[in-house]
């Protein structure tokens, strides 16, 4: 391919590179010039992880063709400030916290850096339009509009410099706003994750995947890839030295697809090559034959006679059952005045980690096979990984490097072992980054869920009887798909003491997008049926929603659905916290928020009308017309 | 993945058409580029390569713009920022502004031109309602003998479909004459999944001017996306209300009709129900731009509910 | 009617902390090193929740330095004791309490030492923020010094913990068990803005009241909070990972939508302690309760506001409208 010369500004140094004329900006950066604080969340401007200055302007650099740096002066959040320092801007993310998994604070810290150069004295709402390009999936992102304020405000000189530093010190740690140890490497970019990181020698990885959701594998042909000069290894389930076989709680996944795929996306072969444009060339010179099979796309067509079996060893498709009985259900709704039934529906939810999956894995001088990754479970990757790879458990080291945002979704060994068998192959390091949309069909999501509530109650609000039943989609895989049931299934009914209840959670097998460990594993789905029902019984009971949670919450030495005995029970207390906090104004929860006098205060935000920014210049050309 | 041979920067707009008139068949002329990365991934184009990449953003003739008269030329380069930031361009084109602050984000308004979003006529292309209550008419360059010879048409019937437009090979689109309508008050509704870097399901552009008694619309235009295969001018409702009394049984009257208009191929429904809701939000907003009072949260009802 | 209608709801939720209806268990190292620093070796790093932080301030505080002088390692099966798996809500709870154990036995080392050196009860000695003395005497130097002593007596002051949380399994049938030692409960109101002809549902406030045990650092707890609370309502409005006969149809950030920054309410926290008498520290955790009540604390409260049950989430615009204009029918046929 012809080269691109390219001159330009990085940080105040003149540069000068020879690139291929497909690289983006980003690439430029990132791979050339090892600027890796900024980063690469998505690949289609669509996250702001890769936010750099051109000529002064914040831009996407995933959208711009590195063509366009000719002449071009970049600043990244590296050029910020100077080695060892902090700008105002970087010191108070590190003090209020804004940073948690780190991956978007470079990108957040260029745009609030953006934001206040463009508008040294702009509101809350002009900062949160102006940052509205920019994701973060941990922090909620109210600690990063705080930060952004006190830095305006420091900026501005209408707050002390001292206004950045930690809370002052306490007569104990334990209590005290102790700032993170970890942000001055987060908010100045200077973090390796996986992604970041390179080694001598390092080979890159492409996987090819499953354009089909349930088909037999009739033949891989590796060999026109195996050709391709540049490749130095293709490997598929062949390789697999051990018992091939992961999972949270059943070891139902290989590796790589073996002898069948089950979902769109599965890995079926993967390349390792000098660099990520031959692998992903040798992807697809690999010739893979199909037999499509018929397909389970719904949880409720799963259990269906005759239905399609997505693993030999389940043929009725059913995961996990967990059940939880406790009294007499039917004793307890002929106590009732009235029954309340209905049904409740949650979606598959993508976890959304800024930082996609990536890893290196080599076998180092005493032969341990060594997989560096933002695994969320080293220990139980680890034991897997030895069984699969036929090696002692000290011949298998993993490292977790720093995890740009997990949230269940990086317990699952979904890539793993793919490295670590290239690594055994080629005595090479190997690294694998995967793009958003492999990270959004290959990785678990939470579980989308059924359920069928019945629920009976007196008069005077206290619930006594309650029958619960979800049905959850767990997709190609096990993964975390029993324990997701069982804790449902555990908290199912809420915090409320519940003499008579019958709960049901079942997970099937399907081909959709494996289900698996999302916070709250179940919890959530759970509840959410459970807090809707409380209300719509405190609608027909005419009672405060506040009132019937406290006549059935639970206290100390109530049995718990699973008939446990509590020794303390705090929901009493926070009930009444929130209630207190928010001013509530009591009543039934009768359609009455025309009515209600507590709408509106202090502790709440202003509704987004898009402008604000546009609405204050307009107001300044204004005054600026009054003034001439 | 993205990939080409040949990424081509052309300096004056000769150079450009000539280089695009030579490209390789596949190659393809881009701006801002914002829209060409984020295609050429999987669940879309997929990895694509292109033999040429042909940019114009550093044609000295493309930049900037001019005031004509009663209107503007916006070259190609005119990025969505300039519409949020340019005093006099507030000022000449009062609903560009609002559409802008609503374009994608603050960092790819900094690359994403109006024309690219005029050539790339999506459906749900923030920029053409606005463009189309301006009167648009785009401009194409093309090389003849040697020379550059332009054509106009409106954007109206410059965009044909979705996707589709009467650009013709070798024709790259120079610039975008609007109507300057100081005075007008103007406003843009969009409602998607969320209110930042989000893809309209339906968005609605208005200019409004009253008499010097503020009770009777003098001239009002309307337009409106993403209810069909392209952005349309509500020509008929304006007729309803031009030279007509500002009544809100008036405006509510207007609204109903461009229900009829969603021919959408999904969530038809939901367009229809939003469609007259905004048309009467649009002319409120744009009223309000021009000075009304705005409507407290109680007497801001809709009427047609 | 108007265009845009509010309302409230509420929604209160329980938890179960550490791995469910199993013993959970953690290992750590601690050693208090050379210039009174210290040095705590655990088989877990950040995911973002605060953690080495936390054990910052944990071994700071068991061994009488401040946080910034504890280094904290390493992530590593082959270099550190096992910690297993980063979720579950059970960094503070296992890692904190065994890193507090290892700081513990660490730290007597040293007292046991110095106790002999200073000739007083061991029993007396203190040591907080880089000092150590014995109360009701004079006796006071710094843990640099300390250290320094105790090691030129032959003693490097080192220390082990384990921790265990004793949870049962369930029975097969019935489902009886206890699986957790620890429970925490929250409870989350909502104050909602519906927009009556887009659907558009804007989440203007949370009051999310959480009891976590014991905050060790109050403003990480806002941070789990906060962070649960948005994805929360990501889930409650906006997000929804969909397939067409196994296919991703939504398959980037373009087409499923998270929160951004104009989407946030403003979140009050609340934290309330209730702390864990089965633990040396106390707290408990607060990493997944955050997000259990938030979607249907803004489902109840788009109820109060329009009168309108979202049963299915998300709560789309599209959805939200088409549930009202049913209503308005039904309304209508009634009338």
């Amino acid at each position: 391919m012809p080269d691109l010369n390219i001159d330009f500004t990085v940080n105040g140094r003149k540069v000068a590179r020879k690139v291929d004329p497909s690289r983006r900006l980003l690439d430029l950066l990132r791979d050339d010039l090892t600027l890796t604080g900024t980063k690469e969340g998505c690949g289609a401007g669509e996250c702001g992880t890769c936010s750099v200055f051109v000529d002064g302007k914040l831009v996407k650099s995933c959208l711009m063709p590195a063509a366009k740096a000719q002449g071009a002066d970049i600043e990244t959040v590296e050029g910020l400030a100077a080695p060892g320092e902090l700008t105002p801007v970087q010191r108070a993310f590190h003090k209020t916290g804004a940073s948690q998994c780190g991956f978007c604070i470079p990108g957040m810290v260029m745009a609030a850096t953006s934001a206040l150069r463009e508008n040294p004295n702009a509101g809350i709402e002009e900062i949160k339009e102006r940052m509205g390009g920019n994701i973060c999936r941990c922090t909620g992102y109210t600690k990063i509009f705080e930060a952004v304020e006190i830095a305006r405000d420091v900026i501005a000189g209408k707050l002390p410099q001292t206004a950045l530093n930690q809370d002052g010190a306490a007569s104990s740690f334990i209590g005290h706003n102790t700032r993170r140890l970890d942000a001055p490497s987060k908010v100045s970019g200077r973090l390796k994750y996986a992604g970041d990181m390179d080694m001598q020698g390092m080979l890159h990885m492409q996987v090819l995947r499953s354009p089909h959701a349930h088909a037999r594998i009739v033949k891989i042909d590796t060999s026109r890839a195996e050709a391709l000069p540049g490749v130095h290894c293709v490997i598929t389930s062949e390789d697999v030295p051990g018992t091939d076989g992961f999972g949270v709680f059943v070891h139902d996944q290989p590796i790589m697809a073996r002898g069948k795929v089950r979902h769109v996306g599965e890995a079926v072969a993967a390349v390792a090559a000098d660099t990520v444009r031959i692998a992903r060339e040798a992807t697809r010179l690999i010739e893979v034959e199909y037999e499509e099979l018929p397909g389970l796309y719904d949880p409720e067509d799963a259990l269906k006679e005759g239905a399609p079996v997505i693993h030999d060893y389940a043929a009725d498709n059913v995961v996990k059952h967990i059940p939880v009985r406790k009294g007499d259900i039917e004793k307890g709704f002929a106590e009732a005045d009235i029954i309340l039934t209905d049904d409740f529906s949650t979606q598959q939810v993508e976890h959304a980690y800024l930082e996609p999956e990536a890893g290196i894995a080599y076998v180092d001088h005493d032969d341990v096979v060594t997989v560096i990754s933002p695994s969320q479970n080293i220990t139980h990757h680890r034991h897997m990984l030895s069984h699969i790879i036929d090696k002692p458990i000290n011949k298998v080291r993993f490292i977790m490097s720093p995890v740009g945002g997990g949230f269940g979704g990086k317990e699952d060994m979904i890539y793993q072992g793919m490295l670590a068998l290239a690594a055994m192959k080629t005595h090479r390091p190997i690294k694998l980054v995967f793009t958003r949309e492999e990270s959004f069909i290959a990785s678990a999501k939470r579980h989308p869920s059924r359920t069928h509530y019945k629920m009976g109650l007196t008069r005077d609000g206290r619930i006594t009887a309650i029958e619960f039943s979800m049905l959850s989609d767990g997709g190609a895989y096990g993964m975390s798909s029993e324990g997701v049931m069982r804790k449902a299934a555990i908290l199912s009914c809420g915090p409320y003491e519940i003499h008579n209840l019958k709960v049901d959670t079942r997970v099937v097998y399907t081909n959709n997008t494996p289900s698996g460990a999302f916070r709250t594993f179940g919890g959530m789905q759970a509840q959410f049926a459970t807090e809707s029902m409380m209300d719509m019984a405190a609608e027909k009971l005419g009672l405060d929603p506040f009132e019937i949670r406290r006549r059935n919450m639970m206290k100390a030495g109530s049995l718990t659905h699973t008939q446990q005995k509590l020794n303390s029970a705090s929901i009493g207390t926070v009930l009444e916290a929130a209630e207190k906090a928010c001013r509530w104004e009591s009543g039934a929860p009768t359609v009455r928020g025309e009515t209600r006098g507590d709408l509106g205060g202090p502790d709440t935000r202003q509704p987004c009308t898009l402008g604000a920014r546009f609405a204050e210049a307009a107001t300044q050309i204004e005054k600026a017309k009054v003034a001439s | 993945m993205l990939t080409c041979d040949t990424y081509l920067m052309p300096t004056t707009l000769k150079d450009a058409l000539q280089v695009w008139a030579d490209a390789p068949e596949g190659s393809r002329l881009v701006a801002g580029a914002t829209d060409i990365l984020p295609w050429a991934r999987d669940g879309r184009a997929g990895d694509v390569h292109l033999p040429c990449m042909v940019d114009i953003t550093r044609v000295s003739e493309l930049q900037g713009y001019e005031v004509q008269g009663d209107r503007v030329r916006l070259n190609a380069n005119m990025v969505f920022q300039q519409f949020l930031e340019d005093e006099t361009l507030i000022r000449l084109l009062p609903n560009m502004p609002y559409c802008a602050a609503w374009f994608a984000d603050d960092q790819i308004r900094q690359q994403a031109t109006l024309v690219g979003n005029i050539v790339n006529a999506s459906p749900a292309g923030d920029g053409l309602p606005p463009v189309l209550t301006l009167n648009g008419e785009i401009e194409l360059a093309r090389l003849q003998d040697g020379a550059v010879v332009t054509r106009r048409l409106p954007v109206a019937d410059f965009v044909t479909g979705p996707g589709r437009t009467e650009l013709d090979a070798g024709e790259i689109a120079t610039a975008v004459y609007v109507d300057a309508m100081e005075g007008y008050g103007g406003s843009f509704q969009k409602v998607g999944m969320r209110r930042s870097l989000v893809i309209s399901a339906v968005c609605c552009a208005a200019l409004v001017r009253t008499d010097a008694s503020g009770k009777v619309f003098e001239d009002i235009r309307l337009s409106i996306g993403g209810i069909g295969p392209r952005p349309i001018r509500l020509h008929d409702i304006e007729e309803m209300l031009r030279g007509q009394e500002m009544t809100r049984e008036l405006v509510a009257q207007a609204s109903l009709k461009p229900a009829e208009l969603v021919a959408s191929r999904s969530r038809v429904e939901y367009r229809r129900a939003v469609t007259s809701g905004f048309v009467e939000a649009a002319i409120e907003d744009a009223l309000v731009a021009l000075g009304a009072p705005k409507p407290e949260p109680e007497q801001r009802e809709t009427l047609n509910a | 009617m108007k265009r845009k209608l509010k309302g409230r709801g509420v929604a209160a939720s329980w938890y179960g902390i550490a791995r469910t209806a199993t013993i959970d268990r953690a290992g750590a190292w601690a050693e208090l090193d050379d210039g009174g620093t210290a040095k705590v070796v655990t088989g877990v790093t950040e995911i973002g929740e605060g953690i080495l932080t936390l054990l910052s301030q944990v071994a700071a505080e068991e061994l009488g330095v401040r946080p910034e002088q504890v280094t904290i390692g390493d992530n590593d099966t082959a270099r550190s004791p096992e910690a297993a798996h980063a979720g579950a809500t059970r960094q503070t709870y296992m890692i904190g309490n065994s890193v507090a154990l290892a700081c513990r036995e660490a730290r007597s080392r040293l007292f046991d030492e110095m106790s002999k050196v200073w000739d007083v009860p061991v029993d007396d000695l203190r040591s907080f923020d880089g000092f150590l003395w014995a109360e009701n005497t004079n006796k006071r130097i710094t843990m640099e010094e300390a250290v320094d002593t105790c090691k030129k007596r032959g003693v490097v002051p080192v220390g082990s913990g384990s921790f265990t949380a004793h949870g049962t399994g369930l029975d097969p049938v019935d489902g009886t068990g206890s699986p957790w030692q620890a429970y925490v409960f929250g409870t989350q109101v909502a104050e909602v803005e519906v927009d009556t002809i887009t659907g558009e549902v804007q989440v203007l406030g949370i009051w999310a009241a959480h009891d976590v045990g014991r905050a060790i650092n109050p403003r990480g707890v806002e941070g789990q909070i906060e962070g649960g609370v948005v994805q929360g309502l990501g889930q409650a409005l906006m997000e929804d990972y969909q397939t067409q006969d196994g296919h991703a149809v939504t398959h980037g950030f373009a087409k499923y939508i998270l929160p951004t920054s104009l989407d946030v309410p403003q979140i009050n926290s609340i934290v309330v302690e209730d702390p864990d008498p089965l633990s040396p520290l106390g707290a408990k955790g607060i990493g997944e309760p955050a997000l259990v009540p938030t979607a249907p604390a803004v489902m109840n409260a788009i109820y109060d506001a329009i009168g309108v049950r979202i049963r299915d989430l998300p709560a789309t615009p599209e959805k939200v409208l088409a549930a009202l204009q049913e209503k308005r029918r039904e309304a209508q046929t009634a009338a």
